[in-house]
C-alpha cells in the first residue's frame, strides 16, 4: 500500500485548519435550550429594543400616526375641520396627510447628522402629541355594533400579523423594513385595541 | 487566530440574556468552535449533541470572561474541555488515558487496506479517540505536546508517540487522494509546533 509524503500530508491538514464548515446546530436549537436553562431572558431582549431611542421614538410615531390615521378612516373625520365645524360628516380624508407626506418625504436630505434628525424626531413627536390632543378634544362620531365588528376583526387580523412580524423578527432581529412593520402593526393594533374598548354608541373623548 | 474585537457592550447584553446579543456572538464564532468539536469527536450527531453543551457552557461561562484573551480562544478552550469531558463520560479516551503507550492508533489497521478514506475528516474519524484528540489539538488546532499532555493527563512523549502514529495512519488512509497531483514543496517544513 502506498503512502503520502509528510509534506503531502501537511498540505492536506493545512486546508483543513483552514476549512470551517457550517455550524453543527442551528441557533434556534441552541436558543431553545439557552432558554430552558435561563440564560435567555426574554424581557432583556424586549427590554433591549424598548432601549433604543431612535425605535422608542419611531414606535411614537408609529402609534400616533397609526391612531390618527385609523381614526380618521373609521370615524370619518374631516381632515381640515375646526372644532364644532361638521363634526361627523362622512368624508374620508386625506387632505391632512398629503400636505404633510411631502415634507416628511423630502426631509431626509436636509439632515445635517444623526442629531439633527433626532431633534427633529423629537420635535415632530411633540407636534404630532399637540395634534392628538386636540383632536381627542374635538372628535366625535359614535360607534356602533358593526364598526365595533369591524374593529374587532381588524384587531384579530392584526394580532396574526404581529405574530408573524415576531416571527420574521427573531429570524431577521435587525432588518430595519421588519422592524418597521412590526412597530407599525403593534401601533394600528393599541389603536384599534381603544376603538374596540369604547362602547357602542359612545363619542371618543380622547385617546 | 484573528477575530473582530468583540463588542463589550453585546458581551454585557449577552451576559444579561439578550437572545440578539447571544446570537451575533454565536453566529460570529460556531464556525471555528463547531469545527473543533466535529474534528475531535469524529461523529456528527455526537458533535452536533456536544456543540450544544459546548455553547451552553460558554454562555454560562460568559460572566467570568475577563477579556485577557481574545474572546475567540477563550471560548476555543472551553470547546475542547468540554468536548474532551463529554468524550470521556463516553468513555471513549477512558483507554487513552490508562494505556497511553498502546498503539491505540493502529486499532483496525486490518481494514485500512480495505477503507480509502474520501477527505482528512474521514480519515480522522478511523483513527482511535485518543490519537484523533492528539492529532487534532496538534496538527490542526496547534496545541504544544505539554499543552496535549495537560488536556488529556498523558505525558509529552505519550503524546508525541500517538501523533507519529496517527500521521502514519492518515498517510496510507489519504494515499490514494494524493497520488501525483498535490506538488509538494522543495524544503517545506512541518507547519504544527512541536
Amino acid at each position: 500500500m502506498s503512502h503520502l509524503s509528510e509534506d503531502q500530508l501537511d498540505q492536506i491538514i493545512a486546508s483543513e485548519r483552514a476549512r470551517q464548515p457550517a455550524p453543527l446546530n442551528e441557533w434556534r436549537t441552541i436558543a431553545a435550550r439557552a432558554r430552558e436553562e435561563g440564560l435567555i431572558h426574554e424581557s432583556q431582549s424586549r427590554s433591549w429594543v424598548a432601549g433604543q431611542p431612535w425605535i422608542q421614538a419611531a414606535a411614537a410615531m408609529l402609534l400616533l400616526a397609526g391612531g390618527i390615521a385609523i381614526g380618521r378612516t373609521t370615524i370619518a373625520l374631516p381632515s381640515s375641520g375646526h372644532p364644532g365645524e361638521n363634526p361627523g360628516q362622512a368624508t374620508i380624508s386625506g387632505t391632512s396627510t398629503a400636505s404633510t407626506a411631502p415634507a416628511i418625504a423630502t426631509m431626509g436630505d436636509s439632515f445635517a447628522s444623526v442629531d439633527d434628525a433626532s431633534a427633529t424626531l423629537e420635535r415632530a413627536l411633540g407636534e404630532y402629541q399637540r395634534a392628538s390632543a386636540f383632536l381627542a378634544a374635538n372628535l366625535s362620531g359614535p360607534t356602533t355594533a358593526d364598526s365595533s365588528r369591524i374593529y374587532k376583526d381588524r384587531l384579530a387580523a392584526l394580532d396574526e400579523v404581529g405574530n408573524a412580524m415576531e416571527s420574521a423578527l427573531r429570524t431577521a432581529p435587525h432588518d430595519p423594513v421588519i422592524n418597521q412593520y412590526y412597530l407599525a402593526t403593534m401601533g394600528a393594533r393599541v389603536a384599534t385595541q381603544q376603538m374596540v374598548a369604547r362602547p357602542v354608541g359612545l363619542a371618543l373623548r380622547g385617546f | 487566530m484573528s477575530e473582530m474585537p468583540f463588542d463589550q457592550l453585546d458581551l454585557k447584553r449577552a451576559i444579561a440574556g439578550d437572545e440578539r446579543a447571544m446570537q451575533r456572538l454565536w453566529s460570529q464564532h460556531a464556525p471555528h468552535i463547531d469545527a473543533v468539536v466535529r474534528r475531535l469527536c469524529g461523529d456528527p450527531e455526537l458533535a452536533a449533541d456536544v456543540s450544544q453543551e459546548v455553547w451552553m457552557q460558554i454562555f454560562r461561562a460568559l460572566p467570568s470572561y475577563r477579556g485577557d484573551s481574545q474572546f475567540g480562544t477563550w471560548a476555543h478552550r472551553i470547546a475542547v474541555n468540554r468536548t474532551l469531558n463529554a468524550l470521556r463520560k463516553i468513555r471513549r479516551l477512558a483507554k487513552l488515558e490508562t494505556d497511553i503507550e498502546d498503539d491505540s492508533a493502529l486499532i483496525e489497521m486490518d481494514t485500512d487496506r480495505t477503507f480509502l478514506a474520501e477527505s482528512i475528516e474521514q480519515a480522522m474519524a478511523r483513527l482511535s479517540p485518543g490519537a484523533r484528540a492528539v492529532f487534532v489539538l496538534h496538527d490542526i488546532e496547534g496545541y504544544t505536546h505539554g499543552e496535549i499532555g495537560e488536556e488529556l493527563g498523558i505525558t509529552p512523549g505519550g503524546s508525541k508517540s500517538q501523533l507519529f502514529k496517527a500521521r502514519a495512519r492518515l498517510r496510507r488512509l489519504l494515499a490514494h487522494l494524493v497520488d501525483e497531483s498535490i506538488p509538494v514543496g522543495k524544503g517545506k517544513e512541518h507547519v504544527a509546533p512541536v
